[in-house]
């Protein structure tokens, strides 16, 4: 049984603290296929930076943390792109 | 500029890992990444890049021709496409490095297992166990 070893985290500070809570519920649904390669949770730390959105990933190597991540990222400029049209 | 998107990287090889942003840098002042998007032989082959995305947006009053001044959102969505370069060409890198790893110890394995093999014959057995079984 392989372990999740590879990490990333990440952390986004939104112009706003309702865009990070936006961001967070946007992409929190989209479903992970393959669980036990793969994990990635969207935090908003209780802090006094409310508006920090943390995305932290695990992965089981190299391949499938670049993969995951790139795809999330596209995701969040896509939020981000959308957030500055509306 | 306030804050900055930060990011942290480990791994068993790499307990940890630091990416930041300089925002001097014109790769964090852009929003066309350099490993996203169609590859250019693609590009070349005549694909219109229908996902490409937009340009950062400009500050109402503000122009392109002088230094531009743009939103909070714009310079985020920069700043993150490069980061996003940054962690991409790092874990392709990274990527390779374990390919040649891997590549380095099954030819490793494989040397033993002939060397262990030469050394038996040396030894006086003919390789084949289930002959010497037989003979017991």
């Amino acid at each position: 049984m392989r372990t999740l070893d590879y990490t990333l985290e990440i952390r986004i500070p939104f112009p706003e603290e309702r865009m990070a809570t936006i961001a967070q519920q946007v992409l929190s649904p989209d479903p992970i296929l393959k669980p036990e390669d793969f994990q990635v949770e969207y935090l908003k730390p209780a802090t006094q930076h409310n508006n920090v959105l943390l995305v932290k990933f695990q992965s089981i190597d190299e391949r499938v943390l670049r993969v995951g991540v790139s795809s999330v990222l596209d995701s969040i400029k896509t939020i981000l792109e959308t957030m500055d049209e509306l | 500029m306030g804050d900055l998107i930060t990011a942290k990287y480990s791994s068993p090889d790499i307990p940890e890992l630091h990416f930041t942003i300089d925002v001097n840098d014109k790769r964090y002042q852009t929003t066309n990444g350099m490993t996203t998007g169609p590859s250019e032989h693609v590009l070349n082959a005549g694909q219109i890049d229908r996902d490409r995305p937009s340009d950062p947006k400009l500050l109402s009053g503000s122009s392109s021709d002088v230094e531009p001044h743009y939103t909070e959102l714009s310079k985020l969505r920069m700043h993150l496409t490069g980061l996003q370069d940054d962690i991409n060409i790092f874990l392709t890198e990274q990527m390779e490095l374990a390919k040649k790893k891997k590549i380095k110890l099954h030819s490793e394995e494989e040397e033993k297992r002939i060397d262990e093999e030469i050394n038996e014959l040396l030894d006086g057995g003919d390789g084949d166990e289930e002959d010497e079984d037989e003979g017991k």
